[in-house]
């Protein structure tokens, strides 16, 4: 295992041993040009400006050896023989931090379900706590299950110290099931953060759209109090949906942020009313609601989606024939191993979406 | 002094390419881009063209100077090493004879023509990755010239491939292809070329070609291929932000797009039908069938397209159904034309053998030993009573992709499929529901069409016999024609592996 940095975002990620530089920087969230996977057509070209790399089976033609010598390499074919740096042909976020990943440990300070299926976790944390950029992610050890699992932080990046977790209970999943079952407070937590390049571009000054589905709410949560907090004027209008009146939550704040807020509209939305519900709000998907509030037209805003595949996908395609594309619109996918057949194979068309 | 952050690869290449789009103040902009409107194409904002690819002019030729050098070595070892005596079958020639008279000139089409739309698009950044373009193009027409001058020194029909490229009746096919795109707008030639066949098409034509040769010895060929490939990123990048700048620019242009996604996707497939019969009938040693390429190039990987296109509103090509059924049968229903008019074709076509049957069978379980055996049977018999058959009359072509008329209803595959459209008291005939609907969206274009078989009949082909229009054409009779059996180019082969043996068993 080594590290890599890519400038010029300055982001580091980890690389395993027979681990391309392609994959370790696509699973993590930094997209590189690439096309043909697999050192033929040299889409993928960077420079190593520090380290030492294998070429593995790049075309001499596609990398030639004089670029070789130049420090050339494709990312595609490439796998790391020590810490390296590379440049690659991406654009540089001015709004982006760039906070380095640490490690943390963190004692759980209270946790109470916040809807039937979600459980609000807050951990508490010594010192100055965690730098990061409302939007962003930790990855969270679960006592007992290998691996680590991704929550966004949903509190605002202005209490480093009390980090808030919304965590959605998956069926047959051992993660969730201990967080909702086996934590209590008191317990200590380990993760590493932040992560995630799902933060709010503040140099733009479109009105911003938030639509989140379900515990989608977290991020979306942290970056408005965050913008609200720091004065921002721009209009901006957070769609929430859930299935029936019993999943919405946080409804309180966000009307109380509504009514001290002029620029902020927050829209309640139930795809599944239930008969005593007693419902006058909006009623349908994340995305129908969308179209019937905005007539269709988007065009001139910034769009943050967070929430589970499926709805992810059905507001791009709302937004994207309502005149708003790529490079305005953010998502952050909330992926179980349950999404995982429904994620299709995609083209090179789209970086990010 | 506060530090100086480096400049991102973007910002350098922005300095060093922007600003050459200056607003004319001598003539008025219509006067100097004349082309770039009449399609109806509306553009608002060409700075928001996203470079695919950031290649500055100075280390393009370096590296593209650096691949000739390579490509060059490969071709001198090749050439003082007899490299043609290491490929499989003298027949795999036959594959490569294709390519020099039907896609080189198309390679060379395509460096005049980006060429062209690099003079006329007014927004830089796509004139510069059209500029690039042309350059490559011209590249990949040079390199394949001179890689298959080699074996134009031993095998036939190689001698005089740009001139049959504008006479031979079968390679109207390609040639009319690439006319019809050259003489379009700049949009609709960069939504057929770097979209429809660059990106969604080339792996259909570039992996067989490439593929067979890796499989049947062709060294050379496999070497300007790579050579090529590493230059088809840029072209297949270019061809995705083609397409979805347009979209983006304006909803008007969607369906104008719509049209263009539908007309060139049927164009090329009909153009790739060439190719399904090469893989599956001319290669001694087989890569992957017709079938198996269309559904691993076609259906999954522009599945995956046209579901990331459909955001934009824009659905799969029309007749996409109709590729899907004709899957199994497009090859075998190519390979009996040119059995049929190979007297007239300057390349070979042969009896397949029982081994390269039970493979057809394999790969084609559904059709082969019900439809196509039984005639490949029947003419192997005709050919050993010394009938070879040969078809003397010509051929009616469909008036749009050109192709004699021989593909079958998409669901009967026992009928050939006949549509036509009536203009001006005259009747024009097409082969598919496809290419029937490409003429009537621009009867006026197709009208004009220069049809191989007319042209025979009115006379304009060198002369009323079957031996003038060969002549014509510059075809070395009974050498470049008629069956590999008997042919000059068996004979030589059979003496070359005759020496061969001869050879070993002296060792």
């Amino acid at each position: 295992m080594h590290r890599l940095r890519i400038e010029p975002i300055g982001e580091t990620v980890s690389v395993a041993d027979r681990q391309s530089i392609l994959d370790a920087c696509l699973r993590a969230g930094i997209w590189l040009p690439h096309a043909c996977g697999h050192g033929l057509c040299g889409t993928c070209k960077v420079s190593v400006i520090e380290g030492e790399i294998d070429h593995g089976g790049a075309s001499s033609f596609a990398l030639m050896d004089f670029e070789r010598g130049e420090g050339r390499a494709l990312a595609c074919s490439a796998t790391l023989c020590s810490d390296a740096v590379i440049e690659a042909d991406i654009d540089e976020d001015p709004d982006a931090r760039h906070y380095p990943v640490r490690d943390f440990i963190g004692g759980v300070a209270a946790a109470r379900m916040l809807t039937p299926d979600i459980r609000g976790i807050w951990i508490e944390l010594d010192g100055s706590g965690i730098e990061f950029q409302a939007g962003q992610y930790i990855n969270l050890e679960i006592p007992g299950v290998p691996g680590r699992r991704a929550f966004s932080l949903a509190n605002p990046p202005a209490d480093p110290r009390m980090l808030e977790l919304h965590v959605r209970r998956v069926a047959g999943g051992k993660a969730t099931a201990w967080l909702h079952e086996g934590l209590t407070v008191g317990d200590r937590l380990a993760f590493s953060g932040p992560y995630g390049r799902f933060f709010v571009r503040k140099s733009a000054p479109e009105p911003i759209i938030f639509l989140a589905g379900g515990s989608g709410l977290s991020s979306p949560k942290a970056m408005i109090l965050d913008l609200l907090a720091e004065g921002c004027r721009a209009p901006m209008v957070l769609i929430h949906g859930v299935r029936g009146r019993k999943d919405l939550y946080f409804a309180d704040l966000f009307c109380a942020l509504a009514e001290r807020h002029g620029n902020f509209t927050y829209v309640p939305a139930l795809s599944a009313p239930e008969s005593g519900d007693a419902w006058d709000g909006e009623i349908g998907f994340v995305h129908e609601v969308a179209q019937r509030r905005f007539g269709g037209r988007f065009a001139g805003h910034k769009a943050y989606l967070c929430g589970p595949p499926l709805m992810i996908e059905a507001c791009i395609n709302v937004l994207m024939k309502g005149r708003l594309f790529e490079r305005d619109i953010y998502t952050e996918k909330f992926a179980t191993a349950a999404d995982g057949k429904a994620s299709l194979a995609r083209s090179p068309l789209f970086k990010r979406i | 002094m506060p530090a100086t952050k480096k400049l991102g690869l973007k910002q350098k290449y922005a300095l060093m390419t922007r600003g050459l789009d200056w607003e004319t103040t001598y003539q008025p902009m219509e006067k100097v881009f004349p082309y770039d409107q009449f399609e109806g194409i509306k553009v608002k904002n060409w700075d928001a063209w996203e470079d695919p690819f950031r290649l500055t002019m100075d280390a393009y030729w370096k590296i593209q100077a650096e691949k000739e050098r390579k490509l060059y070595a490969v071709i001198d070892s090749i050439s003082q090493n007899n490299a043609q005596l290491g490929i499989t079958d003298a027949r795999y020639i036959n594959a490569v004879k294709i390519f020099i008279q039907g896609v080189t000139p198309l390679e060379y089409q395509a460096h005049r023509h980006f060429a062209h739309v690099a003079r006329h698009l007014r927004g830089v950044g796509p004139r510069i990755a059209a500029q690039m373009q042309s350059l490559d193009e011209l590249r990949h027409a040079q390199t394949q010239i001179h890689t298959i001058s080699h074996y134009n020194k031993f095998f036939d029909g190689m001698h005089d491939w740009q001139h049959m490229h504008d006479r031979v009746w079968y390679l109207s096919v390609p040639k009319s292809f690439f006319d019809d795109a050259v003489t379009a707008g700049p949009f609709e030639f960069l939504t057929a070329i770097s979209f429809s066949f660059e990106y969604v098409l080339t792996n259909l034509l570039f992996v067989p070609f490439m593929s067979g040769a890796a499989y049947n010895g062709d060294l050379a060929t496999v070497t300007f291929g790579f050579s090529a490939q590493s230059d088809e990123s840029r072209h297949m990048t270019l061809g995705l932000e083609v397409v979805k700048f347009i979209l983006e620019q304006d909803e008007a242009n969607l369906p104008i797009v719509q049209r263009w996604i539908d007309k060139w996707f049927w164009r090329g497939y009909r153009l790739l039908s060439l190719v399904g019969m090469m893989m599956d009938y001319m290669l001694p040693k087989k890569v992957m069938s017709w079938a198996e390429a269309w559904e691993m190039y076609y259906e999954e990987q522009g599945g995956a397209l046209f579901a990331d296109l459909g955001r934009y509103g824009i659905r799969p090509p029309k007749h996409e159904d109709v590729a899907r059924k004709e899957k199994d049968r497009i090859s075998h229903e190519v390979w009996a034309i040119f059995y049929n008019y190979t007297h007239a074709a300057a390349f070979h076509t042969w009896d397949i053998d029982d081994e390269h049957m039970r493979w057809l069978s394999e790969k084609y379980p559904k059709t082969f030993d019900q439809l196509y055996r039984p005639r490949l049977l029947m003419w192997r018999d005709m050919a050993r009573a010394g009938k070879r058959f040969y078809n003397n009359a010509l051929p009616q072509l469909c008036n749009l992709c050109q192709i004699p008329m021989a593909f079958t209803e998409p669901d009967d595959p026992t009928t050939i499929c006949f549509r036509s459209s009536e203009l001006g008291g005259d009747r024009y005939h097409f082969c598919s529901d496809g290419c029937k609907e490409i003429f009537d969206q621009e009867p006026e274009k197709f009208v004009q069409s220069w049809l191989p078989v007319h042209q025979i009949f009115q006379g304009n082909c060198g002369g009323a016999s079957v031996e003038d229009v060969l002549k014509w054409y510059h075809l070395n009779l009974g050498a470049d024609n008629l069956d590999y059996a008997g042919s000059p180019e068996q004979k030589m082969w059979d003496q070359w592996m005759a020496g061969r043996h001869v050879a070993q068993a002296a060792e």
